[in-house]
C-alpha cells in the first residue's frame, strides 16, 4: 500500500462527538442483560423505533459486523464463523454476525468454543459481549441471504429463541407506472409491510408483556422524521463546490440514523451535523483540501476501510459528495411519515431500501443524484459478499456512460472481509479515471 | 525378506519410500523436478532401489499417490495423498491430531484419527496463497533465495500489513514496502505471518484439533512453523523428514496388505512407528514449536 | 451390459439430446405446433400454469457455452448459473423464449433477471414472488394471491383465457409425469444400477423442457423396458444440494468413475423435482399454493424460510433409506442459500457419524483431478482399510 503522506481529508468535527454516541449505545447493549432488559436480535430494515417503542433492547446485527470491521475485530469472529462452517464467499456481514452468534451461544451454554479456534481473549473482546437474544426479527428488503440470516440465528440458538418474520417484497416494476413510489405494486407492497410491523407489535406485547406503547413509537416517529429532514437538508448543501462534507462523513453518521434510539439528542445532533455544514459553507471551507473532482460513490462501504479510503480520495483531490447506500437508506422519505399514524410511512421507508428496486430504479435515482451534485465520474465498489448492491451496478455504469458522459470505474472489497480488498486496482483505476476527465476538460 | 514401496509423485517432487519387512525404512529419496515428470519419478525410484540393495523385481507390493499418482508405473494401487500423509504422519508422530501440509503448489489441513485414517480434510488447490508459492514470489520481492527466507523472517520486528493473499498482487505490494524503506526482514516476517494467519481459516475448516504435526517442502522453513504455531497458540512439531511422510504413508499402507488385490479387512497398526525416526516423539524438544 | 430393450435405449438417446439441447427442442415444437414458449426461472414457477395455457415451459438451465458477453454485466462473484443466464441473454441464445417468468427471490437471480430484462427487451419478464417466508399466517394467503397473479398473467401472454379446468387437466398430466420420474429413482435406490447418474440426469432435464405428453410417454419406453441390473461393491454415495440448475454431467461421471455409485440424491434435477405432487380436487389456484408449501416440506429447501422443517432430517432420513454410505454436498460456488445452510447440515452428518464431502462447482474449468482426488479421499476413509479399485 502507498504511503500516507499529508491527510488532505477534513472530516466533520461533530463525528468526534457523534462516535462516542455510537460507543455508549453499544455499551448499553452489553449491558442490557444485567438491567433486566428484554433484547431483540433483528437484521435488515429500520424496524427499531418499534422495539424502542415496546421498551426493548435492540441489537441490529449487520451494524455490529460493520462496527467490527470499522475496529478491525472482525477476524476472530469470521474464523469462528468459518469453524462452525461458513464459507468464505458468504456474505461477510452475515459471516461475521453468526461467527458472534456462535461464540455468543456458546458461551450461555457454558460449552467449549469448538476447537478454540478463536482464542478466550478475543471472544470476550467480540461476541461474549453480545446478550443473547430473547426474540428475533427478519424485515430484510431486497436481499434473499438476508431474510434467510436470522432463521439460520435462530438455528444456531438451537430453535430456542422465537422469530418473527416480516416479509418486504421486491419492487421489480413489471408495468410501466410502476416505479420509485408509484404504482399499484407500491400501495400493495406498504399495506401488506405495515400490517405485518403490526403484527409484530402484539409479538412484542407478548415478549415483553406489556401493552404496546404507541404514544412512545409515534414520539418516536416524530424525532426520527425531524432527524432525518435535517440530514437530507445538510446533504444537499454538498450540491455546493467546495463540498462541505463528504461521502465519509455521512459513513460515519449511517449508525446514528439508523439505529440509535429516537430522541431529541438525535435530532440535536443531525442539526449540529447540518450546523457545522453551514457553517462551512458561510467560510467557504471544503472537505477536503484541494477539490478538482467530485464522485458519486455506487455501493455498499467498505467498513475494513474507513480511514484509508477517506485519505485516499482526498490525496486524489476527489471529493466523494455523495452515494446510494448513504442517500437511498435510513428514512431517506420523511415526508411519507405522518407523526400521527407513522405505521404506512414507517413500511414504506424500510420498503425503500436502496437494494430495493429493479435496475431500472436504481439507474434513475443514481443519475438524478449525479445531476443534482454535479459529478464528474462514479466510483462503484464492487463489494465481493455482497451481490445485492452488485447486482444493477454493470448496467448503471453502462447508462451512466452513455446517458450522461460521466467517467465511471470499478474497484473490487467488500462490506466486512478485509481480504478481498485491492488496494492496487483501486489506485490504478483512480488514476485512469481522473486521467479521462482531465481529457475531456481539456476537450470542452 | 518383503520389500514394500511408496511412490509420491508431487507436482514439483518426487518422493520414493523403501520399507523392509520389519517396517524400517531401507531409503528415502527426494527428487526435486521442474514439473510432474516420468524421468523424475524414475531417478527417484532407481536411487532408492540402489540404496535399499533391492532390485523393482523384488518389491512385494507398490502404492503410488501425489497430484501424479497415476502417471506411476507398475504399482498395485494408488491411494491419494491425504489418505497416504494421514498413515504415514500417523506412524511418524504417533498421536498426532491435525496435519498442516503446506507443499509448493497446495496446502491441506488433515484431521487424523487413532487409526491414521483420514477423518476429514480441507484442501487449497486452487490458488498461491497460503502455499509455498507465495514464499517463491516473496523471495523474489526482496531479492534473495529461498532458503535464506527463515533467517530473514526470523530477525523481522516490526508488523507490517500485508493484506493480497493473491500472488499476482502480492509481489508488488512487497515491492511497494521496500520502496518504502521498510527492512527486508521485517517484510519477511510479516508475510510468514500472512500465510500462518491464511492457514487458519483452512484450519478453521477441519477444526484445531491438537497434536499439530507439520509437513510438506514449507515445513523445512523454521519461520513458517514458527509462525503457525503462533497462529495456532499450540506448539507445532515437525518430522525430521517432513517431505516423505506421503511416500512413507504409501509404502505403510502397501505393507498392510492394501496393495494386494481382493485384501479385505487388514490389521492397520498406526500406532507401530516407523523406526528410522527416532527423534521424533512428539516430545517439545523437537520442531519450532513454542 | 445393456441397460434395456431397443425401445428403452431409444427413449433415453432421445431425452438426453432433448437435455442437450433445449433450444433445438424449442424450436422444433414452435415449428411444429405454431405455438408460443415461456422460459421459467427455477426453482418454483408451476409448469402446469404455462400447460393450461397451451404455451411450452421451458425451465431455463446453463448452456455449455463458456461465458463471454456476459463477464461484463454481472460480477464474477455471480453462480455459475446467473451469470451463465446473463451470458446467454447477452448472446441472443434466449430468443427462442418468447417471454419470461419468475416466482423467486434470490437476489442473484433478480441480478440476472433484470439483465435479461435490459438484453431481451422484445419479450416481456414477469417477476412475481412467492412469499418465501412459509411459516407466517399469511403465507398460504400470499401464495394464493401469487398463484392467482401468475394465472392471469400467464393468459395475458397466451392471449388465451386460462380457466379452472384447463388448470385441472395440466395438473393431472403433470403428478402423472412425476409419479413416473419417481419410479425410476425408486428403482435406482433399491438397488437397480441400470441407469448412471448423468443418464438419470438427463431424463429429468428433459422433462425440464418438453411437451408433458410426449416426455410422459419416453418415460414409459424407458420404464417398461428397463433392465434389472444389481449393484456392484461401489461405495454407494448420495448426492446433496444444486439447488437450482444441474450439476454438469462430466462431474457425475467423474464421482462414478473414483469407485463410487450414486444411489439417492436431493439435487434440483433429482428428486426435488419431483418429489411432491399437486392435489386434483379441489381449486386448482389454491392446491397450487398448498403444492408451494407443501414441497418444502418434503424436500426442504434453503432458499426458503420456515422454521419448523429441517433439511437436516430429511438428509439424513433419505441416506438410511438408500444405505447411502456417504454424502457428497455439490455446491454451487457463491450459492448463499446453501452456505448459510450447510453448517447445519454438518452438524448433523458429523453427530451421525455419515461421512461427507463438500464439493464447490463452478459454470466453467471442472477440474477433474481436484475433484478425483477429493472424492477418492473420500471413499478411501469409508472402505478404511480395504482398498479402492481405481481403474487404471
Amino acid at each position: 500500500m502507498t504511503a500516507p503522506t499529508t491527510d488532505k481529508s477534513s472530516r466533520l468535527a461533530i463525528n468526534k462527538a457523534g462516535g462516542k454516541m455510537v460507543a455508549d449505545y453499544w455499551d448499553r447493549i452489553f449491558t442490557a442483560r444485567e438491567r433486566g432488559e428484554k433484547v431483540v436480535w433483528y437484521n435488515g430494515s429500520a424496524v427499531n423505533p418499534i422495539f424502542q417503542a415496546a421498551g426493548m433492547a435492540w441489537c441490529h446485527g449487520e451494524a455490529f459486523s460493520a462496527r467490527l470491521a470499522a475496529q478491525h475485530l472482525e477476524g476472530p469472529a469470521q474464523l469462528a464463523g468459518q469453524e462452525y462452517g461458513y464459507v468464505g464467499e458468504l456474505c461477510s456481514y452475515a459471516r461475521t454476525h453468526l461467527g458472534c452468534a456462535v461464540l455468543s451461544r456458546k458461551r450461555a451454554t457454558g460449552s467449549a468454543n469448538g476447537t478454540g479456534m478463536v482464542g478466550l481473549p478475543e471472544q470476550a473482546e467480540l461476541a461474549g459481549r453480545l446478550p443473547t437474544p430473547d426474540l428475533f426479527v427478519n424485515a430484510y428488503a431486497g436481499c434473499s441471504t438476508g431474510q434467510q440470516w436470522d432463521d439460520i440465528s435462530f438455528r444456531v440458538f438451537g430453535k430456542e429463541v422465537p422469530i418473527f418474520n416480516v416479509s418486504m417484497p421486491f419492487m421489480w416494476s413489471n408495468r410501466p407506472g410502476e416505479g420509485y413510489m408509484v404504482g399499484e405494486e407500491w400501495e400493495r407492497s406498504s399495506r401488506y409491510v405495515a400490517e405485518q410491523l403490526r403484527e409484530l407489535t402484539t409479538v412484542l406485547e407478548s415478549i415483553t408483556g406489556r401493552p404496546f406503547d404507541w404514544d412512545a413509537y409515534r414520539q418516536n416517529m416524530a424525532y426520527l422524521k425531524q432527524a432525518s429532514e435535517l440530514r437530507q437538508e445538510a446533504m444537499r448543501l454538498c450540491r455546493l463546490t467546495p463540498a462541505p462534507a463528504t461521502f465519509w462523513d455521512w459513513i460515519a453518521s449511517v449508525a446514528h440514523i439508523n439505529f440509535l434510539p429516537a430522541s431529541q439528542e438525535l435530532v440535536d445532533f443531525f442539526a449540529a451535523v447540518k450546523a457545522e455544514i453551514e457553517q462551512r459553507v458561510a467560510d467557504g471551507v471544503g472537505a477536503i483540501a484541494d477539490e478538482r473532482y467530485r464522485v458519486y460513490f455506487d455501493g455498499f462501504m467498505n467498513w475494513n476501510h474507513l480511514g484509508l479510503l477517506a485519505k485516499k480520495f482526498a490525496r486524489y483531490d476527489v471529493a466523494v459528495v455523495a452515494g446510494r447506500y448513504t442517500h437511498h437508506a435510513f428514512w431517506q422519505e420523511p415526508q411519507l411519515i405522518d407523526p400521527e399514524d407513522p405505521l404506512l410511512g414507517h413500511a414504506q421507508n424500510n420498503l425503500l431500501c436502496p437494494m430495493n428496486h429493479s435496475t431500472k430504479t436504481i439507474e434513475r435515482l443514481v443519475l438524478r443524484d449525479c445531476d443534482y451534485y454535479g459529478v464528474d465520474g462514479i466510483v462503484f465498489h464492487s463489494t465481493r459478499t455482497c451481490r445485492a448492491f452488485t447486482n444493477p451496478q454493470r448496467l448503471v455504469a453502462k447508462a451512466a456512460q452513455e446517458k450522461r458522459g460521466l467517467a465511471t470505474m470499478f474497484f473490487e472489497g467488500d462490506i466486512a472481509d478485509a481480504s478481498y480488498y485491492k488496494d492496487e486496482v483501486l489506485d490504478s483505476r483512480l488514476t485512469a479515471m481522473l486521467e479521462t476527465i482531465d481529457v475531456r476538460r481539456a476537450r470542452a | 525378506m518383503s520389500h514394500y514401496l511408496g511412490i509420491d509423485l508431487g507436482s514439483t517432487t518426487a518422493k520414493v519410500v523403501v520399507l523392509d519387512g520389519h517396517g524400517d525404512i531401507a531409503a528415502a529419496e527426494v527428487v526435486q523436478m521442474g514439473a510432474v515428470s516420468r524421468a523424475g519419478c524414475a531417478r527417484a525410484l532407481d536411487a532408492a532401489l540402489t540404496t535399499a540393495r533391492v532390485r523393482r523385481g523384488e518389491i512385494t507390493a507398490a502404492i503410488a499417490t501425489g497430484y501424479g499418482r497415476r502417471l506411476v508405473p507398475d504399482v498395485d494401487r494408488t491411494f491419494t495423498e491425504i489418505t497416504c500423509h494421514a498413515r504415514g504422519v500417523a506412524a511418524m508422530c504417533p498421536g498426532v491430531r491435525l496435519v498442516v501440509d503446506i507443499g509448493g503448489q497446495d496446502s491441506k489441513a488433515i484431521l487424523v484419527d487413532s487409526d491414521g485414517i483420514a477423518e476429514n480434510f480441507a484442501m487449497n488447490d486452487r490458488c498461491a496463497s497460503g502455499t509455498g508459492r507465495f514464499f517463491e514470489v516473496l523471495a523474489r520481492a526482496i531479492e534473495c533465495d529461498l532458503d535464506e527466507l527463515a533467517g530473514l523472517a526470523l530477525a523481522g520486528e516490526k508488523q507490517l500489513e500485508v493484506s493480497s493473499m493473491c500472488a499476482t498482487f502480492a509481489e508488488t505490494e512487497l515491492i511497494s514496502l521496500l520502496a518504502q524503506g521498510e527492512r527486508r526482514t521485517d517484510i519477511a516476517a510479516s508475510v510468514h505471518r500472512a500465510v500462518a494467519a491464511r492457514t487458519l481459516g483452512l484450519v478453521a475448516q477441519v477444526g484445531r484439533h491438537t497434536p499439530v504435526v507439520m509437513t510438506g517442502g514449507v515445513a523445512r522453513n523454521a519461520a513458517a512453523v514458527r509462525a503457525l504455531a503462533e497462529a495456532l497458540r499450540t506448539e507445532v512439531v515437525v518430522p525430521s523428514s517432513p517431505q516423505i511422510t506421503g511416500a512413507l504413508g504409501a509404502a505403510l499402507l502397501a505393507r498392510d496388505g492394501a496393495g494386494a488385490r481382493g485384501a479385505g479387512e487388514s490389521a492397520v497398526d498406526a500406532r507401530e512407528p516407523a523406526r528410522s525416526c527416532a527423534s521424533c516423539d512428539m516430545s517439545a524438544a523437537h520442531g519450532a514449536g513454542r | 451390459m445393456p441397460v434395456g430393450t431397443g425401445s428403452t435405449v431409444g427413449a433415453l438417446d432421445a431425452l438426453a439430446d432433448v437435455a442437450a439441447r433445449p433450444e433445438a427442442y424449442a424450436a422444433q415444437w414452435k415449428a411444429r405446433t405454431g405455438g408460443r414458449v415461456v422460459g421459467i426461472l427455477p426453482m418454483n414457477f408451476p409448469r402446469e400454469i404455462a400447460h393450461a395455457a397451451g404455451v411450452l415451459p421451458v425451465l431455463l438451465q446453463e448452456s455449455r457455452e463458456p461465458d463471454t458477453m456476459g463477464r461484463h454485466l454481472l460480477a464474477e462473484f455471480y453462480c455459475g448459473f446467473t451469470r451463465n443466464l446473463a451470458d446467454s441473454a447477452a448472446k441472443g441464445a434466449l430468443d427462442y423464449c418468447d417471454g419470461f417468468f419468475v416466482a423467486d427471490h434470490c437476489t442473484q437471480l433478480l441480478g440476472a433477471v433484470d439483465v435479461v430484462r435490459a438484453e431481451a427487451p422484445g419479450s416481456p419478464v414477469f417477476l412475481g414472488q412467492l412469499p418465501p417466508s412459509l411459516t407466517d399466517e399469511w403465507a398460504r394467503g400470499e401464495a394464493r394471491s401469487m398463484m392467482r397473479t401468475f394465472v392471469d398473467e400467464m393468459a395475458r401472454f397466451a392471449g388465451v383465457p386460462v380457466g379452472d379446468a384447463a388448470l385441472s387437466r395440466s395438473i393431472a398430466l403433470s403428478n402423472d409425469n412425476r409419479t413416473l420420474l419417481r419410479e425410476l429413482f425408486a428403482a435406482r435406490r433399491a438397488g437397480n444400477a441400470a441407469l448412471s447418474s448423468p443418464q438419470l440426469q438427463a431424463v429429468v432435464k428433459s422433462g425440464m423442457v418438453m411437451d408433458l405428453a410426449e416426455h410422459t410417454e419416453l418415460l414409459r419406453q424407458v420404464i417398461q423396458g428397463l433392465a434389472d441390473l444389481p449393484r456392484d461393491n461401489r461405495v454407494r454415495l448420495h448426492l446433496s444440494g444444486h439447488l437450482c440448475h444441474a450439476p454438469r454431467p462430466e462431474l457425475l461421471a467423474a464421482i462414478e468413475e473414483c469407485g463410487a455409485i450414486v444411489v439417492d440424491d436431493d439435487l434440483f434435477t433429482g428428486t426435488r423435482w419431483f418429489s411432491t405432487d399437486v392435489a386434483e380436487d379441489g381449486d386448482p389456484v389454491e392446491a397450487l399454493a398448498c403444492w408451494y408449501l407443501e414441497r418444502d416440506r418434503t424436500a426442504p429447501c434453503p432458499t426458503r424460510v420456515k422454521h419448523e422443517t429441517d433439511w437436516e432430517d430429511t438428509l439424513v432420513e433419505a441416506v438410511e433409506a438408500s444405505g447411502a454410505e456417504g454424502v457428497i454436498v455439490l455446491m454451487v460456488r457463491f450459492c448463499e442459500p446453501h452456505m448459510l445452510y450447510y453448517p447445519e447440515l454438518r452438524k448433523r452428518l458429523n453427530e451421525r457419524g455419515i461421512p461427507h464431502l463438500l464439493l464447490e462447482t463452478e459454470h466453467e474449468g471442472l477440474p477433474v483431478e481436484t475433484v478425483q482426488t477429493r472424492v477418492e479421499a473420500l471413499l478411501e476413509r469409508i472402505r478404511r482399510t480395504a482398498p479402492v479399485e481405481v481403474s487404471r
